[in-house]
Formats: structure tokens, sequence, C-alpha cells
């Protein structure tokens, strides 16, 4: 409950920030204090420190799971802030509202990761999915922008409609919004709780781009300004990620075995297609726009396997996957060229960087010493323990195989082909908080234990 | 059939015969119109369910607020027959195909399905009653309907951000 | 019979007013020329079609509307449930107008509502 409301009092004052000064980055400074604050107020929580004593009836419930999940979305969200605050500056003449959005988001992110109703998850996924339309198309003089901002939301808005349907026909079978009340014992699974769960599905299966609802997600990413695409593409993603999880963990868990084959149907075909088409992109934002969905489909199995070693997976891929792709798009951020050959010869002019790029992208590959090798380890031994299906998991080893290779052309133009100084400036701020991250991501690959004792409590 | 029934077909009818006339009007404006009255008949259904809260938000926000933004977008648009965009044929044909299917599917599905079994509550209801549902707002759904607050607030941010010229 | 009494009352009174519009008909000799057709019968003729371009500028101000048109809704069952649930409704309905206010005065502030 202290990161739900505290988040959306930061929100108000972040409003005001952008009213009350004149000087463009005092919304950062005011943001980046914002958060902090945030993470210790999550922190206390933990502890078993609650500002706020409200009876929601249950309505929520702050486990540990969704606890640590906040952590890492704070934490993730603060490198993002230091690392990418000033590029957000640039975009328009609202960066204080950026802000101010972002905190609500947060505060979003907070309700999808607790909640126990229905009710709770429409309203979270919708205070997303609100702010994140207008930081698409925030770029208002950019017609590219423009476009996305429209895709994103006319697609955004029919997929929180199925959703609604679903939530609609789950309570006319079974008469509650509480999520523990959608079991009706097996053998009693009446059409109408199917179609809405198969509703639910295909609406949150959207809002993670998971395919074949995946379409809308090259153009949004691409489209948007690159300081919003990293933040939808990681922090966001993995919101949507957990309310997918919890909810069919603790709706639908008792009827597994009904709705795994379909699971599995949509995460091998996330994997495949994510992964080969991503190897044909020419653009580096739209390949890790392809392969956000690519990693989506890891996370789908968790989703698919529903056990314990799944959940850890999928707090490990979280901060596995986001640190490293919110450090990629930072550098991006401030290249000129978004294509691989501008990165010719990165190395040779910008070799800190260039390294710390190799590290964030060893990690989205997956290989070991960095974190993103233990998260896909543990999603696979989770599609493995559950048994059914073992297909997945080969498809998984694959696709990660492949996916080494549109990872590695980066790595490849950056070491191993001449080319012109790509210009770009950093100051010392951004390079220490990089080199950071870096160390993070690594800490995990070696040591993800630490995070994962973190859920215990 | 007594009233009740005459009313509901009477109902039924116009809010399907409206709904497909929103599709066939050719004039942007006409469509906005139709739709109109399509929340009208629902509304009517709304009352006859006894959802009285229901059918006044549907006929405030709905028919009245959604629709001045539906004509609004329209005008900003400077819609006349000649501008608008001719669709492609097939892209027609496969909406139509999938839209039908999913129909298909439904009705087939839920036809056999508990819903045939359940009568529904209709007029004796009372929980969509104003006082009631204020009685369940208030007491048991304060939290989410503290939380909307926050929606409506980044709706406003957001409509401040998009809107506003620079 | 309940409800239907309402939708039978909402037909009777479009009914009633529908007769009243054509009684007139028969009682009335009806002229009609172009001037009776104009907007304004008397006053600067019109020019041009009606259906013009809008300024954008309203949007924002119907979408404002909009929002506060929801919030408004809230009114209703509050007012009707407030005695029964007792002073925690009134301080329930403080908060959420509280936050929406503060959301006005943001746009004010912005100078969003100002007409450029």
């Amino acid at each position: 409950m202290n990161v739900i409301i505290l988040s959306a009092i930061l929100g108000v004052i972040m409003m005001y920030t952008g009213v009350m000064s004149k000087n463009k980055s005092t919304a950062r400074y005011v943001a980046t204090a914002g958060i902090l604050a945030l993470i210790g107020a999550n922190w206390l929580e933990f502890a078993g420190v609650n500002f706020f004593n409200i009876d929601t009836r249950g309505m929520l419930e702050f486990t540990s799971f969704g606890l640590v999940f906040n952590l890492i979305i704070l934490v993730c969200t603060l490198v993002y802030f230091l690392l990418s605050g000033k590029d957000l500056e640039e975009v328009g003449a609202n960066a204080a509202d950026y802000f101010a959005l972002i905190f609500f988001i947060l505060t979003g992110i907070a309700i999808v990761s607790a909640f126990k109703t229905m009710l709770m998850l429409f309203i979270g996924i919708e205070i997303i999915s609100i702010p994140l339309y207008i930081l698409a198309g925030s770029d208002k003089k950019n017609l590219r922008s423009n476009e996305a901002a429209l895709k994103y939301f006319l697609m955004g808005s029919f997929s929180t409609g199925l959703m609604l349907m679903g939530i609609a026909l789950l309570y006319g079978a079974t008469g509650t919004f509480y999520t523990d009340g959608m079991y009706l014992g097996l053998g009693n699974i009446t059409v109408m709780k199917m179609a809405g769960l198969v509703l639910l599905m295909i609406s949150l299966g959207f809002k993670v781009s998971a395919v074949p609802f995946h379409f809308w997600t090259p153009d949004v990413y691409d489209g948007s300004p690159t300081v919003f695409t990293s933040f939808m593409a990681t922090i966001v993603k993995a919101a949507f990620f957990i309310a997918f999880l919890l909810l069919f963990e603790n709706a639908f868990g008792r009827m597994h075995s009904e709705w795994q084959f379909a699971m599995a149907l949509i995460t091998a075909a996330t994997l495949i297609i994510g992964n080969i088409t991503a190897v044909f992109q020419q653009s580096v934002k739209r390949m890790l726009a392809y392969s956000s969905i690519a990693q989506a489909g890891f996370m789908l199995l968790a989703i698919f396997a529903l056990n314990n070693i799944g959940k850890q997976g999928l707090i490990l891929y979280t901060a596995a996957y986001s640190l490293p792709t919110i450090g990629i798009f930072a550098v991006l951020m401030r290249m000129k060229d978004y294509t691989y050959e501008g990165f010719n010869g990165f190395a040779k002019h910008q070799p800190l960087l260039a390294a710390l790029l190799a590290v964030f992208l060893f990690s989205l590959a997956g290989i070991p010493l960095t974190g993103g090798f233990f998260a896909k380890y543990y999603m696979l031994v989770a599609a493995m323990k559950n048994g059914a299906m073992f297909w997945l998991v080969i498809i998984g080893v694959c696709c990660a195989a492949i996916s080494v290779y549109y990872y590695f052309r980066i790595i490849q133009a950056m070491y191993f082909r001449e080319g012109a100084d790509p210009g770009i400036q950093v100051s010392e701020g951004f390079k220490t908080v990089l080199v950071l991250t870096a160390v993070l991501v690594i800490i995990l690959g070696v040591h993800p234990d630490w995070l994962l004792h973190l859920l215990d409590n | 059939m007594n009233i009740t029934e005459i009313l509901f077909w009477f109902l039924t009818a116009l809010a399907i015969l409206s709904a497909l006339m929103v599709v066939f009007s050719r004039n942007p404006v006409h469509s906005v119109l139709w739709l109109i009255l399509v929340f009208f008949a629902i509304s009517g259904h709304y009352i006859m369910l006894n959802a009285q809260f229901l059918a006044i938000v549907n006929l405030i926000v709905y028919a009245g607020a959604i629709m001045v933004l539906f004509l609004f977008v329209i005008m900003l648009m400077n819609m006349n027959s000649d501008s608008e965009p001719q669709k492609n044929k097939w892209l027609k044909m496969a909406g139509t195909v999938a839209g039908g299917s999913l129909l298909l599917i439904l009705v087939a599905a839920l036809k056999n399905s508990e819903v045939q079994y359940q009568k529904v509550e209709g007029a004796q209801g009372t929980i969509g009653l104003i006082h009631n549902l204020g009685k369940t707002l208030f007491t048991d759904y304060v939290v989410p309907f503290e939380i909307s607050s926050v929606l409506f607030l980044s709706a406003m941010v957001g409509a401040v951000v998009i809107g506003k010229k620079d | 019979m309940g409800p239907a009494s309402m939708i039978v009352l909402i037909i009777a009174a479009v009914v009633f007013s529908l007769i009243a519009i054509f009684a007139s008909k028969f009682v009335l000799k009806a002229t009609r020329n172009k001037q009776k057709g104009e907007p304004y019968e008397c006053g600067v003729p019109t020019q041009g079609k009606t259906w013009v371009r809008f300024n954008v500028g309203y949007y924002l101000f119907a979408l404002i509307f909009l929002i506060f048109d929801v919030e408004l809704i809230f009114l209703y069952p509050w007012a009707v449930a407030v005695k029964q649930v007792g002073w925690i409704a009134l301080v329930e309905i403080i908060i959420f107008f509280f936050i929406l206010f503060i959301g006005l005065l943001y746009a004010h502030k912005k100078g969003a509502l100002k007409w450029t």
C-alpha cells in the first residue's frame, strides 16, 4: 500500500513541479528523489512497516513476491531516470508531466502486483495503459510518434474491451470478482467460464505482445520516442507479466491442465516468430522491439509452467532483462544512426561504452556469468519441472541459440568493423551509472540467490 | 405477451436496427446519431433489468458526453463523402469473415452452456438500484473507487499534455 | 409492472410531444419560404456549409468535460447512500473530489483552460 499511495502523491507533486518551476532540470531531480523515497517505502513495507492502514476487503494482498517485484521495478526506474532522464527532457515541453505519468504508471504496477480481484486488475492495467498511450505520442510534431500513439491506443483499448468482456463472463459464471472464487471444481468448467478465460488470455497476451497478438509492438516501439520505448519495453512489460502470472495462478491455477496447451502454443509461437523476425531487422531499435517479443516468449514459460521456480525465474528475468535493455537504449538514444552500421568501430572511439554494451548484450543473449543466463535457465528448468510438453523446452533452447546471432551482430559491428566516430558525448555520471548497472547484471549472473532469498521472507 | 415482453422485443429490435444503421450509414454524422439511438435502446434494457444506475450512466456519459466527443472528432477531420477513404475490398471481406466466425463460435459454444437454464433476474433484482449500489460502492468498494481517481488524474494530465498547444 | 411502467411513461411523453407538434400542423396554415429555412430568421445570412472544420481547441475542453462528467456520475449513488453509510462516506467523497480538484487546478495552472 505504501508504494501505491506514495507514487500517486509523487505523481501529483510532479504535475505541480512542472507548473511551479521554470527550470527544466528541477523535475528530474525531484523525480529521482521521489523514486528513492519509493524504494525506501517499499523496503519498509517489506520489513513490515505500513504507513497506511487501509482495509481493502481482501482486494489487495501484499506478498513478498509482489514486493520484491516492486523493488526490482523501482530500482530499474531509478536506473532509467538516471540514465535517460536528460533525454526525457528533450521530448516536447512537458518533462515534468512525463515524470508524473511515469509515477502514475508505477501506481498501476504496484496495484497489479498485489491484486486479488478482477476489479483491481482492471483498474491497475488501465492506470498503466492510459499514460503509456500518451507517452507514445508525446513527440507531437513527429508523425511516426503520432501513428504509434494512435495504433497503440486503438489496439490497446480494443484489448482492454476484450478483458472487460472476459471479466464480465467470469462474473456471470461465478458471481464474484475475487480471483480465489474463480474455481468451480474440476470437470465443472463451463463454456462461459472458458470463454472468459480465453478472452483474458488474449487481452493479456496482447499487453505482453505475445504472438499472435504482437503486431502492434514493432510499430509502436519504433515510432515512439526512444526514451519511452525503453520504458515500455522493460518496466511496463514486466508489470504486465506479473499481472498475467498472478491472475492465472490465483484464479485459474487449479484448472491448469485446461489451458496449458493453449499457453504452450502461444509461448512457442512467441519464441519462434520473435527470434526469427529479429534476425532480419536492419535497425537496432526495431531489432530490440522484436527481441522484446522474443524475451516475452521466455517469460511466458513461467506462466506455462506455473510453479515456484517459474515465479523465481520471472523475478530474475525482470531484473536481468530490464536493466540491460535500459542500458542499451540509453546508449542508443545518443546515436544518430540507429542501424547496425552506426555501431561500426564503436569500440575504438568509446571503449568503455562498448565494453558495457557487450555485457548488456551478453545478458540479453543469456551468456553465463551474466544475469540473463540464470534467468533463462530458471525459465527452462521451470518448464522442464512441469513435466508436460517437453518440446517447448527444446524450442526454448533453440531460440536462445538463435538470439545470440542478432545480439552479437552489434558486438561484431562494434569490435570488428571500422567506422567513423559516432560522436556521442556522455557525462561522467552517466558512465558511472552504466558501470554500476553492468556490475549489477554481472552480480545477478554470478550469485542470483541474494535476490531470490528475499522471496523467502 | 405482456407489456414487459413487448417492450423488450421493441427495444431489442430498435437496438439491433440502429446498430446496423451505424455501420451502414455513409455519413459519419448520421452514424453517430444512430449510435445515440443504440445507447437509448440499451438504456431502456437496463431500466427493465432494474439497473437504474447503469441506465443513467449510459445516458449521461455515453449518449451525452462521449457522443459529443465523437461529433467533435468528425468535425475536426472535416469529413465529407469525397474525402472518405475507399476501404480495401479484401479487408472488408476478411473483417466480415473474422467477425462472423467469432459470432458463430460464441453462439455455438454458449447455446448449450449454463446460461440457458439461468433465468435473468429481471425486474426483481435490486442490486442495480442506485441506493444499493451507493451503499456497496462506499463501503465494500471504497479502495477501487478512490484509486480510480488516480486514473482520472492521469487522464487529465494526458489530455493537457496531448491537447495543449506547445 | 415496475420498470416497465417507467418505459411506458417515457414512450407516453414522446408520443404526447409528437402529438403537440403534429397538432400544430393541422391547426396552422403552413407557409414555406426560403427565409423560414434559415437558422436565424433575422440577422446576417449564413455563409457556406454548416459542417465546417472545428478548432482543435474545443477538443481539450470536451475531454476535460468528459472527465468531470464521469466524476459527477459518482455523486448520484453517493447522494442516495450517504445517510446510511454515515460520515465515512463524506470523507471518502471529499478525498475523491480533492484529488480531482487537484487535476482541475493543474489544468488551470497549465493554461489549458485558456482560449488562445
